[in-house]
């Protein structure tokens, strides 16, 4: 007579482990049990990234309060700024050679100066002459020469205006107001 | 006594829960970067404050989580 396959509940016991090993429990063959694992491990994986953000947001908040300019700027002349028609602009650098800023002599006289850098991804603004906008050609982004806020396109904050101290002696940049 | 179907739903719930917390953090982020380059800190300090108590909020949510692990394999050892 053969063999019976199963040889019953005492040979079932020999085989099966004491304890699951740990390993398994993270890998469960039991689809009920996977999403329970699947559950558990997510709930973790999210509170890291909320973690991360969290963090980074704090980060973003110091980084700002460094990067912000503070303490009195040093002055500089800007050279052509007397002879600027009505209309009609120039550019020049301040505080560092590295921040490109645009002055505009508008219509009733007055001198405005902004950076030059817009405010939506950092392209360089332009002015046109006659025109009443600063116009940032990326993305059709226009601000107001008279208060550099954004009139229309991606913008949503205003450009960064230079401070004009305007003497005998000439026109000075004297500061940056963001 | 705590079964894993129990938990599978619990922690769904939970998982819902936190990943909402932290679409809202990843709004405050993004406030947070738009302040700090037009130099606003009274926007960018209280949005880092916000997204810390969420965040500690999530941390009790996933204690929550733990423990009811914890407690389930108290009763079940093999689970
Ligand atoms: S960079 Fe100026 S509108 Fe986009």
């Amino acid at each position: 007579m053969s063999k019976p396959l199963n040889d019953g509940p005492v040979a079932a016991k020999a085989v099966e482990p004491a304890e699951t090993p740990h390993w398994k429990r993270d890998f469960p063959i039991r689809w009920e049990e996977d999403h329970y694992v699947t559950r558990r491990e997510l709930a973790k994986f999210l509170t890291l990234g909320s973690g991360t953000i969290a963090a980074a947001t704090v980060g973003v908040a110091l980084l700002g309060d460094r990067l912000r300019p503070s303490g009195p700027m040093p002055p500089l002349r800007i050279d052509g700024a007397e002879g600027l028609a009505r209309g009609a602009s120039l550019l020049f650098r301040y505080p560092s050679e590295e921040d490109p800023c645009i002055l505009v002599r508008l219509e009733n006289d007055r001198l405005a100066a902004y950076s030059q850098v817009c405010t939506h991804l950092s392209c360089a603004v332009v002015h046109r002459p006659g025109s009443r906008e600063l116009d940032c050609p990326c993305h059709e982004g226009h601000f107001d020469c008279i208060d550099g806020r954004p009139n229309s396109g991606p913008p949503t904050r205003r450009l960064p205006r230079i401070l004009l101290n305007e003497t005998l002696n000439g026109t000075y940049a004297v500061g940056v107001e963001v | 006594m705590e079964t894993g179907r129990q938990g599978t739903t619990l922690f769904t719930a939970i998982c819902l829960l936190i990943a909402l917390l932290l679409i809202i953090q990843l709004w405050l982020i993004s406030a947070a970067l738009d302040a700090a380059m037009s130099a606003q800190a009274r926007v960018a300090v209280p949005a880092s404050v916000a997204s810390l108590v969420l965040f500690a909020f999530n941390v009790s949510l996933l204690w929550y989580v733990l423990d009811f692990d914890r407690r389930r394999r108290r009763v079940d050892p093999d689970a």
